[in-house]
């Protein structure tokens, strides 16, 4: 068996600008998951800006027809969902399906001073009608609902037994609700559900949906650094091997900045944070058995492998010990039984795959 | 038919947009007139003198005023009519002033828009015919749905009006939410202390009867001649033997049950008696997590109660009692803060609600009145208080405001600052919400005498600062949120965080309202029949409001509104026969079909269908359970059932008198 | 007229629907079923009551009645009756309406493949001269093959029937009786796609005043035969209906533009929720008046606001006659106060 899951899906797919750039390696690992997870991404042809930055902070009707051409082109070749691994480009999609959705034709014996209807105005600038039925999801809401937790924890090849890791959600993933329909906006739990699936022990993460200072690294470096250096410290507080992400922008910040938001750590007299920040598709992409060239492994700047290693071998080391503790049990009861004074009920602590029950929960 | 027109200048109200001496003028015209007329007030004594006197001197056989509302003077009018020996129904009103002179003021087309409505009526009344109404005789009983502050006001009032009364609660004892605070805003008076005494009267009025764990299965009947069936949930403690002493409380081996009184912040035994005060104050048994009835082992109670009151195989108990009126306090139940993820949504032992905390307060509570983290016992130094959650809030569904939320947290900040005088106290507030007496100096002596820390914005979120995985010991909380007037941000280390948890409507209540027939809101609160000037009926006659069932209320309006709504019964039931609305539905036997669709859609349970000799049926109204609402009117496919004074015939007149010029403006 | 055998044949289901029908006679008092009409094109309604009677049955895509029709005013008796998969809703609806009951009542269902509207075939021809006619297939795809006279001679000619069928049977999802005691012969499969009521989404691109035209006109052709009314088998006021009714005096009998239309607006508004779509008032309208359409209106309404669809389920209520405080997809309390 190739162990691939059952799911047969096709879905149309829009990586968006960062994919093909800081990102690429979202985007490989992406497509990499989906395909040994069965779901077929098909690119949505000619694609284009999806509208959200910036045009949507200049005009949001310009912004709003970008992201609607992109579902019409999906539309075209016969798909009305597209999965995306970018939130903010899920956020524009969204955005612009649910504005024509809600928009009436205005009635036409409505007075001339009306505006436009926004989707009038979508139409006129796309130069063709936008009956959009298309809508955008999530690639992980595509890998936890469409696929399901249960078919991807039947094709973990590899579990990452023993790593601990923080899931950052970032702002924009599940916000806002009536926008986004779906997981709980203010404790998600859909990417702990999928790192669990792996193999993984998630920690109590608090701090899975705040600001890691977005575009301001930009214009104001100090709040970026200020909010990110939060995020990982309360990361590293709970005790996280890796915080694993969902985001190009959260990735940016926590991992190609990393420099960055040290140096004001360390100014302010804190911690310097090692942690590596992967997208949760790596992740899921090594459970998976995939190849780390697949998985784009070697872009991120901190390097996830000797994370890895040490979780691991933490890992064989608990193992080792439990089993020791197991044999020295069956020894010490096998001695007693030889005395011949075992008052203990035979049979059972020996039917039991003993390490589990001992094994101590991290 | 002769009939007269009275059109009301009502002062200058209706004059001043309505030439009301050309409508009148033009009503001569109108079919069946014989006398039209305007005058200053309809309603005045002169007015209705006239109306009188033209009655007897023209011989009129029915009358028109063009006026206000029906709801103001329909029942002055027809007063009027009927003392000048017309049938009280050969009267119609035609609304002119809120329909018409309240609403425009282009005087031309105000005064066709009247007379337009003035031959609408002038054309119902030619279709009127006269209609008397039934008397029936009452029971004079009331039964009161919930023993919270309001249903136990509610009791004792209607009591010492000399009714007897059927008292049902849900749980063990009375009380209500009352019975769990410590101290009430905004005079800080021990809550027990004030309710104690009226739940003892209550147990020991003559004319209460009392049903604890008990809850109304079915009610039928109408105003005067309910029907209610009570199913009595068994406590497996005959109550009649039991004498409260505690004993089988002391021995019972099953003692991790959340306690429900102490809102599960400590835990107590299988049987119960669920506080000191607990009126009646009888042990009974949870068989849920009782050990005899999960494991089907243990029988200790049995064997240590000195009353030898302990039966295991006590059953459910159907009692049907007859009643007059009906009042419902079922009260409140609280927002669930476990959806609020941006509090941790229940992860975190020291946020704790507005509830739990009334209980650590309280003297007779868990912690005999200390204050504690629930994590390790700690006296907390900072206590935080969080405003409005599940109060004004849309994305969770909760958009109104719970109203008494502020008020209580203000008191259970002060409460904090004397338990604990070097604690400090903050509150994050979206509005302070202080109109009642007294209620804003208890605000400002919050602020300015104790010292608690207003901070007006929402809180983002509340996090461990220890880190989860590090274990709560010891660590504090953060909260975060904004101080909008600041323009900041702020970070509060709490070691308590309590939550204001806003009102819901008591959990089934919306399945109460379908049982009793009477309307609830889209969150489960009663409907009262008009907001401001019927406060405390249903629409259902008979059946009565009080307390927070009806929208979320503190204790001083809870009480006030019971007493209404004993004062209400009393006066209803002070008569020995009540008069039947004619004004409702009537079969046209020869027409029915019997399909019965009418006896389907009629929310009050109204048409029952009868047999004919020859065995096929035919729909029946039941006189006196009819409201007259009109639905099986239209639900009928073949009209045979048609609500008397509103008949098809009657409305059809009112609309061709409105429609008369349709062909020659549309079939040009 | 028998149906040809040929590779794609229909089941000839004539000779099985009367072995059914034998069988049961005894217990009923007649069989309603289909007969040769006047003419090869249409068929007509008749009563079997003993085994000579037999022979006159047919079964073919002639048989558009709807036999159901003529049950309301036979109640009290106990009855067989013959449906397609149409007709079969409006039985639902009556018996779920009470107006029947289900054990006076044999129902014979047939699984139908589709029946012609001969308003089509009219258009292109004088159906009248038809001498002979014969179905090639199933109707979904095979051929009407028709005989007429030329000059003294007969000769032959042939239609695709798929261009022939009737509006209903293209949109149509239940061709398989719902509700029967006898199947006669093999199911057939839904031939349409869901019902995308694109006929009412033409009508609504005209604007308001055009379409008001456009009912005017239709509206002003009415003659107020009442042929609609009594062809509806859901139609059971009889001699009470509202439009003859002096008390309550609803219409009057002027033969105005504003009477005839408000009488197809009662007629559709009385039909909401219960009305089964299959279309008998409208074959039956003499003037050929688009009346469906009105009915489509409240049907498509009726899906949106309650998700419900007529005669499908005899345990269903319609959402018309039952009373709800608040429905799901109704917000009227916020506008209360
Ligand atoms: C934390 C907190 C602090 C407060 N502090 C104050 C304060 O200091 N001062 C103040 O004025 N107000 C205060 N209030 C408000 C006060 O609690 C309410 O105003 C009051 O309890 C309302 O009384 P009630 O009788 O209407 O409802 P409840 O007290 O809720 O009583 C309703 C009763 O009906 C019973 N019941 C419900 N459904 C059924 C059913 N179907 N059948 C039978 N019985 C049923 C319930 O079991 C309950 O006993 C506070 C509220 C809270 C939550
Ligand atoms: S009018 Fe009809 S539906 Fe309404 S209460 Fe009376 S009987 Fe019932
Ligand atoms: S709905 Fe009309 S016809 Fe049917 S039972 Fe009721 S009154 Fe009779
Ligand atoms: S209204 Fe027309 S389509 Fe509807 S059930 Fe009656 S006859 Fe059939």
């Amino acid at each position: 068996m190739s162990g691939s899951a059952t799911t047969s899906l096709t879905l149309g797919y829009y990586p968006g600008c960062s994919q093909t750039g800081t990102a690429a390696e979202y985007d490989r690992s992406s497509r990499a998951c989906c395909q040994a997870l069965g779901v077929r991404l098909v690119d949505v042809p000619d694609w284009t800006c999806c509208g959200s930055t910036p045009a949507h902070t200049v005009d949001h009707v310009l912004a709003g027809a970008l992201a609607a051409r992109n579902l019409l082109q999906a539309e075209r070749i016969g798909h009305d969902r597209v999965a995306t691994p970018c939130p903010s480009c899920l956020a524009a999609l969204r955005t612009a399906s649910q504005h024509l959705a809600q928009d009436v034709q205005p009635d036409s014996n409505a007075p001339e001073d009306m505006a436009p209807s926004f989707r009038a105005e979508v139409e006129r600038l796309l130069d063709r009608p936008a009956p959009l039925r298309a809508s955008a999801v999530s690639v992980l809401q595509v890998l936890a609902e469409d696929v399901g937790i249960a078919a991807i924890a039947s094709a973990v090849k590899k579990p990452l037994t023993g790593l601990r890791v923080a899931p950052y959600y970032g702002c924009l993933l599940n916000r806002p609700p009536g926008l986004m329909a779906f997981d709980d906006p203010e404790n998600p739990t859909a990417l702990d559900r999928v790192l669990t699936a792996c193999g993984a022990t998630v920690v109590d993460f608090p701090f899975k949906t705040e600001c890691c200072g977005a575009a301001f690294g930009m214009p104001r470096l100090d709040i970026m650094q200020r909010l990110s250096a939060r995020i990982l410290d309360m990361a590293d507080t709970c005790g996280a091997d890796v915080i694993v992400v969902a985001c190009p922008l959260c990735q940016m910040n926590l991992d190609l900045r990393r420099g960055q938001v040290n140096d004001h750590s360390r100014r302010q007299g804190g911690r310097e944070f090692s942690l590596p920040a992967p997208y949760f598709t790596q992740l899921l992409g090594l459970a998976l058995g995939l190849a780390e060239a697949d998985l784009g492994l070697d872009k991120l700047v901190l390097d996830l492998r000797p994370v890895l290693e040490a979780a691991r071998a933490r890992e064989q080391k608990r193992a080792l010990e439990v089993a020791a503790v197991a044999a020295a049990k069956t020894a010490a009861k096998a001695a007693a039984k030889a005395d011949g004074t075992s008052g203990q009920k035979p049979g059972k602590p020996g039917s039991e795959p003993g390490p589990k029950e001992d094994a101590p929960c991290a | 038919m002769r009939i007269g027109v009275m059109v009301c200048h009502c002062g200058n109200n209706i004059a001043a947009t309505v030439d009301c001496e050309a409508v009148a003028l033009a009503a001569r015209e109108f079919p069946d007139v014989v006398f039209a007329t305007d005058h200053m007030y309809a309603c005045s004594d002169p007015g209705q003198k006239t109306i009188e006197q033209t009655i007897r001197d023209l011989k009129l056989d029915g009358v028109v005023v063009a006026s206000c509302s029906p709801r103001m003077h329909e029942v002055t009018f027809r007063r009027a009519v009927e003392r000048a020996g017309l049938n009280r129904y050969m009267f119609e009103m035609a609304n002119i002033r809120e329909h018409v002179a309240w609403i425009s003021l282009d005087r031309k087309r105000n005064t066709e828009k009247a007379t337009d409505l003035v031959r609408m009526a002038v054309e119902k009344l030619r279709y009127d015919r006269p209609l008397t109404a039934k008397s029936f005789e009452v029971h004079k009983r009331v039964l009161i749905i919930g023993a919270g502050v309001a249903g136990i006001q509610a009791a004792l009032d209607c009591a010492e009006g000399g009714l007897d009364v059927v008292l049902v609660e849900r749980r063990q004892s009375i009380g209500g939410i009352m019975s769990k605070l410590d101290k009430t805003f905004p005079t800080i008076d021990c809550s027990v202390c004030v309710l104690g005494p009226k739940m003892v009267d209550v147990g020991q009025h003559p004319r209460i009867t009392l049903h604890t764990l008990s809850e109304v299965e079915e009610l039928s009947g109408y105003v005067g001649n309910f029907e209610v069936k009570i199913r009595k949930k068994s406590p497996f403690v005959d109550w009649t033997k039991c004498t409260g002493c505690g004993a089988c409380l002391e021995k019972c081996p099953s003692k991790k049950v959340p306690d429900r009184h102490n809102e599960g912040i400590c835990t107590t035994t299988a049987i119960t008696i669920p506080f000191p005060q607990a009126i009646p104050k009888r042990a009974a048994i949870d068989p849920t997590v009782c050990l005899r009835f999960t494991k089907g082992k243990c029988g200790v109670c049995q064997k240590v109660c000195p009353a030898n009151a302990v039966d295991y195989d006590m059953q459910d108990e159907v009692l049907t009692e007859k009643v007059g009126a009906v009042i419902t306090a079922t009260g409140l139940d609280l927002f669930d803060h476990t959806k609020c993820g941006e509090y941790g949504g229940g992860r975190y032992p020291d946020v704790i609600t507005s509830l739990q905390y009334e209980r650590m307060l309280s003297a007779s509570g868990p912690t005999a009145g200390h204050i504690k983290r629930p994590s390790d016992g700690a006296e907390p130094k900072t206590v935080v208080f969080i405003a409005c959650v599940g109060s004004r809030d849309r994305s969770v569904d909760r958009p109104y405001c719970s109203t008494f939320c502020c008020m209580y947290t203000a008191k259970q900040a002060i409460l904090t600052r004397d338990h604990i005088p070097d604690a400090k106290a903050y509150v994050f507030y979206m509005d302070i919400r202080a109109c009642g007496k007294g209620y804003e100096e208890f605000i400002r002596r919050a602020q300015e005498e104790y010292d608690v820390q207003y901070i007006r914005g929402r809180v983002a979120q509340v996090y461990p600062t220890s880190g989860p995985t590090g274990g709560p010991s010891g660590g504090q909380l953060m909260v975060r949120g904004a101080d909008t007037l600041l323009g900041a941000q702020v970070e509060i280390a709490a070691d308590l965080v309590v939550l204001a948890v806003g009102a819901e409507a008591a959990h089934g209540a919306p399945e109460l309202a379908e049982k009793l027939r009477i309307s609830c809101d889209a969150y489960g609160f009663f409907l009262e029949s008009h907001p401001k000037l019927r406060p405390v009926e249903t629409n259902t006659v008979g059946i009565f409001l009080a307390g927070a069932c009806q929208a979320p209320k503190d204790i001083p309006a809870s009480v006030a509104q019971a007493s209404a709504a004993a004062g209400k019964v009393l006066a209803l039931l002070s008569k020995d026969k009540l008069e039947s609305d004619p004004q409702i539905a009537q079969v046209q036997t020869i027409r029915c079909i019997g399909c019965g669709k009418c006896e389907r859609t009629c929310p009050f349970g109204a048409i029952r269908m009868r047999e004919l000799r020859d065995g096929s049926k035919r729909a029946e109204v039941v006189e006196t359970v009819c409201q007259g609402c009109g639905i099986c009117s239209v639900t009928c496919p073949v009209r045979a059932i048609q609500l008397a004074h509103f008949t098809d015939s009657q409305l059809l007149a009112e609309v061709n008198a409105l429609c008369r010029t349709w062909d020659e403006t549309t079939e040009s | 007229m028998a149906s040809d055998s040929s590779a794609n044949a229909s089941p000839d289901r004539t000779p099985e629907l009367r072995a059914k029908i034998a069988a049961e006679l005894e217990g009923v008092d007649f069989v309603l079923g289909y007969g040769r009409g006047f003419d090869p094109l249409h068929a007509t309604p008749v009563t079997v009551r003993s085994e000579k009677d037999l022979g006159r049955l047919i079964f073919d895509p002639t048989c558009v009645q709807n036999l159901a029709t003529s049950l309301y005013g036979l109640r009290g008796k106990r009855l067989g009756v013959v449906v397609k998969g149409c007709d079969s809703r409006s039985v639902i609806q009556l018996l779920q309406e009470r107006l029947w009951e289900r054990e006076n009542l044999v129902i014979f269902g047939l699984p139908c493949e589709g029946v012609i509207d001969l308003a089509k075939l009219r258009a292109s021809m004088d159906v009248a001269s038809v001498k002979a006619a014969s179905f090639i297939g199933s109707p979904r795809n095979g051929l009407l093959r028709l005989t007429l006279p030329e000059g003294g001679r007969e000769v032959v000619i042939e239609k695709e029937s798929a261009g022939l069928l009737a509006d209903k049977c293209l949109r149509c999802q239940y061709p398989n009786p719902l509700v029967s005691d006898h199947v006669i012969g093999p199911e057939t499969l839904p031939q349409g796609a869901q019902d995308t009521y694109a006929d009412l989404a033409a009508l609504e691109k005209l604007s308001t005043q055009e379409r008001f035209d456009f009912w005017k006109r239709q509206m002003g052709r009415c003659i107020r035969c009442y042929a609609c009314r009594n062809a509806c088998p859901l139609c059971v006021c009889k001699h009470v209906c509202l439009a003859d009714s002096r008390e309550p005096h609803w219409l009057s009998a002027e033969a105005t533009l504003q009477e005839k239309w408000l009488f197809q607006v009662m007629h559709a508004l009385h039909l909401a929720g219960r009305c089964t779509e299959c279309g008998e008032c409208q074959r039956s309208c003499p003037m050929g008046i688009p009346i469906l359409l009105l009915k489509r209106m409240m049907n498509r309404e009726l899906k949106e606001l309650f998700n419900y669809q007529a005669g499908v389920s005899l345990e269903a209520i319609p959402p018309l006659h039952t009373f709800l405080m608040e429905e799901d997809r109704i917000k009227d309390r916020g506008l209360l106060w």
